[in-house]
């Protein structure tokens, strides 16, 4: 069941659909955009950000909508906050990053670490719908973000992934 | 203080040679004026004490009552708040009022960016009671209003912090960095509260006469000190200030 969005207050403010020409305003600004991307997107749970039709542009109520150069300034500052990342070179659908994967790489890391699995082994279907990870922020993980998440660990030598029968199954190796 | 009593004053006596002997008398007049001004002051202060004694669990409930009681003390050159090692101190009102002013302090600090550091005392008020902010005034927690939050903010101004309140129109504001709103600046902000929503420059011009210039300096310095923010519509610009937005949004 689909819940309701609950918009922040700032959404009704006129100027928040402007891009503030004063650099300190601007910035809190686009704080504030960051955070409202990726609020709506995680509590809705929608994976991915499609440009054209984000109904977070406009707010019929107060009459007011983002120009699209106001679109691109707000979305470049997304994308490189990290939370963000574009499916396409016309950058037209952008996946939403909910933890960057740095962030998803530490929490798997030391959950590892406390529930005993350093030195032994679980598969990547464990990690995002196991019964351990309840309440963990990796939990019903996009199978690409866990990937990601884990070939960080992999280069950082905390892990190591090996090939399963299934993609699920393959395991991974904490150290 | 300089009288000028013409000629019946002590200059035209002088010259008639009665200074001495009047102005003795002057002297015992002023002196026993003094004295028994001194005597009702006194009784007063001890009634004082005695209604603070009294009612203290009121004082510190009530803050109705206990603005009442603090505009009795005035007067009086009894201050309650800051006298330490007096028995007034059983009051703890000069605890009460250090920690609501920290609390001040904070909610003023949270919200400067996206204000520019001026913000109404009632969202101040809103925002302390949205947290569940409690206070312990003479070991009963207490409601406090926005008079208690004007004389915290009191405090933090005579520790030379740069919060300051303001009146624009009929809200009281509190002003948290040290910029200096002349009163042109009030001026725009106040129209922005009686339009309640946003102004343009011309709106400015229309409303106070000013010449172009003197209204985009006004609203250069709120633009840029974060208190107004820009709004373009429909090849308009409009200002809008998220201090005085608030007071729109219903409560």
């Amino acid at each position: 069941m689909p819940k309701q969005f609950e918009y922040p207050e700032i959404f009704s403010f006129a100027p928040f659909f402007t891009i503030q020409p004063v650099l300190a305003t601007r910035e809190k600004q686009m704080g504030l955009w960051r955070e409202l991307i990726l609020s709506y997107h995680t509590s809705l749970k929608i994976k991915t950000l499609r440009v054209h039709d984000c109904p977070l542009w406009k707010n019929k109520e107060i009459g007011r909508e983002l120009n699209s150069e106001a679109i691109n300034t707000i979305m470049e500052d997304f994308v490189e906050s990290g939370h963000g990342e574009w499916e396409d070179q016309t950058k037209t659908r952008c996946r939403i990053l909910w933890r960057k994967p740095e962030q998803l790489a530490s929490d798997i890391y030391d959950w590892a670490d406390t529930n005993g699995f350093i030195n032994s082994v679980c598969t990547v279907y464990e990690l995002h719908s196991g019964e351990d990870i309840n309440g963990m922020s990796f939990e019903g993980a996009d199978e690409e973000l866990l990937r990601r998440a884990l070939l960080i660990l992999e280069k950082q030598g905390k892990c190591t992934m090996f090939k399963g029968e299934t993609s699920e199954e393959d395991g991974i190796k904490f150290f | 203080m300089a009288h000028r009593r013409g000629r019946a004053g002590i200059g035209a006596l002088a010259k008639k040679g009665e200074t001495s002997k009047f102005s003795k008398k002057a002297e015992e007049i002023k002196t026993t004026s003094l004295q028994s001004a001194m005597d009702t002051v006194k009784k007063l202060e001890v009634k004082l004490t005695e209604f603070a004694k009294t009612h203290h669990e009121a004082i510190a409930s009530d803050p109705a009552f206990r603005h009442k009681f603090l505009s009795m003390c005035a007067p009086l050159g009894v201050d309650p708040l800051t006298t330490k090692k007096s028995f007034w101190s059983f009051l703890k009102m000069g605890d009460f009022y250090h920690e609501l002013a920290v609390k001040v302090a904070e909610v003023c600090y949270a919200y400067r960016t996206r204000n520019g550091g001026i913000m109404s005392i009632h969202e101040v008020q809103k925002v302390l009671m949205t947290r569940g902010t409690k206070f312990r005034l003479n070991n009963m927690t207490t409601k406090y209003s926005e008079d208690d939050i004007i004389i915290a903010i009191e405090k933090l101004k005579k520790l030379g912090s740069g919060f300051r309140t303001i009146s624009v129109g009929g809200t009281r504001m509190v002003v948290s960095v040290p910029t200096e709103l002349d009163n042109d600046h009030m001026q725009v902000i106040q129209l922005a509260q009686d339009i309640s929503g946003g102004i343009t420059m011309d709106m400015v011009e229309d409303v106070t006469g000013w010449n172009s210039d003197r209204v985009r300096r006004a609203m250069d310095l709120l633009l840029a000190e974060g208190m107004a923010w820009l709004d373009r519509y429909e090849g308009l610009e409009f200002y809008w200030f998220p201090s005085v937005w608030k007071e729109t949004l219903v409560s």
